[in-house]
């Protein structure tokens, strides 16, 4: 390849190219199964994920990324609907800093990543909401959103795959009439966007609670929750 | 225009970084990265993967609109960089110009080497052998 100055051991040299991400989408694939069947080689690749890692730092100060996302909106197409999108970024951001301390420079990485041409993007009137959903103990089971865009409620199961099979979580919506609507089943570990009707999107407002409970296997059999509560949250403005 | 114009894509690709981290986090270990550094990393892997669908050449012509520090970090974030990103940037540093500059690109924009070999007209043995040389010294200087 070259003749000037030393070169890395293959191994190394591909673990390196991996995780600065250059390789093309077979070669990337052929290293992912790679360092599922070969541990030296995923720790080599994780080695140089961690050297490279703080060049992330460098996309934006992260203690101050005022600056940025008005210059990311700037860029956007004139037809693009900019409340939608910052509102988006702000739930996102908002509901993994809760926990995680996600990162702005993160997004940002994959808001340069991910992206293409433009698209139009009609606007969005409704507020998207969030809701956290607890244990008695306070720990988070179920993360859900309600996206008034699309109708959809999005929620993710935190509960690991495979947990308890003989039952079923439902999740259910639970406006002001105290009366519980089932919103569908949610498999331990999964996440889903779950469609709901008009009926029920009037339901979605602030302050409504959510809940899931632990029903027989395919749900409750009654109109409303036979079972125990596993986790309650409300939803609230992102 | 690039960033964000397609914003199911962007929403998809956080949606999944999102729950991977709520997945993995039983594997983060305190000890070695920064909780961000580590969300930055599998971040930018599933933007990756989703920008290798498109094929080998996707980005191979320069993205204007995105300004991406060519070198010296802003004062501000020099005073926010960790150790790591100080022995990072200073390593870096070390290299000379084409060398550090391929690198940050690879990095920043996630591209492949024939995308990189295309923007920069060169051949993709070329561009493999300087990055190859660059991130070996690299090493060296950060294990210094």
């Amino acid at each position: 390849m070259s003749d000037i100055g030393p070169e890395m051991p293959e191994d190394d040299a591909l673990a390196a190219e991996h995780a600065l991400g250059v390789l093309n989408a077979r070669e990337r694939a052929a290293a992912e199964l790679r360092m599922a069947r070969e541990p030296d080689f995923a720790a080599k690749v994780e080695a140089w994920r961690e050297r490279l890692a703080p060049l992330a730092e460098g996309v934006a100060p992260v203690a101050a990324p005022a600056g940025l996302w008005p210059r990311i909106v700037r860029s956007l197409p004139a037809n693009d609907n900019q409340v939608g999108v910052l509102r988006r970024i702000k739930f996102w951001r908002g509901a993994t800093m809760g926990s995680l301390g996600l990162a702005v420079a993160s997004l940002a990485m994959v808001a340069v990543l991910a992206t293409r041409p433009p698209q139009v993007i009609t606007p969005v009137p409704a507020p998207m909401m969030n809701a956290r959903l607890m244990t008695n103990g306070g720990q988070p089971l179920f993360l859900a959103a309600y996206d008034p865009e699309r109708k959809a409620v999005l929620v993710a199961s935190l509960v690991p795959p495979g947990t308890d099979p003989n039952h079923s979580h439902e999740l259910w919506l639970i406006p002001a009439d105290g009366k519980p609507r089932s919103l569908g089943l949610v498999e331990p570990g999964a996440s889903k966007s779950m469609p709901i009707s008009d009926e029920m999107a009037a339901m979605a407002t602030e302050g409504a609670s959510m809940a899931v409970t632990v029903e027989p296997a395919g749900g409750s059999l009654l109109e409303g929750p036979s079972g125990p509560v596993a986790a309650v949250g409300k939803l609230a403005r992102i | 225009m690039r960033i964000l114009s397609d914003r199911e894509e962007s929403e998809d690709v956080l949606q999944e970084v999102y729950l991977t981290i709520w997945r993995r986090a039983d594997r983060f270990d305190a000890g070695r990265a920064s909780v961000m550094t580590w969300i930055s990393t599998i971040a930018r892997n599933r933007a990756i993967d989703r920008l290798r669908a498109r094929g080998p050449l996707a980005y191979a012509d320069q993205i204007d609109e995105i300004e991406i520090e060519d070198g010296a970090p802003r004062a501000e974030a020099l005073l926010e960089a960790s150790q790591d990103s100080a022995a990072l940037n200073h390593c870096l540093s070390e290299l000379d110009e084409r060398t550090a500059g391929v690198i940050r690109t690879a990095f920043y924009e996630g591209v492949t080497y024939e995308a990189l070999a295309k923007r920069l007209d060169t051949p993709l043995g070329t561009v493999k052998s300087w990055i190859r040389r660059g991130l070996l010294k690299l090493k060296g200087c950060l294990e210094r």
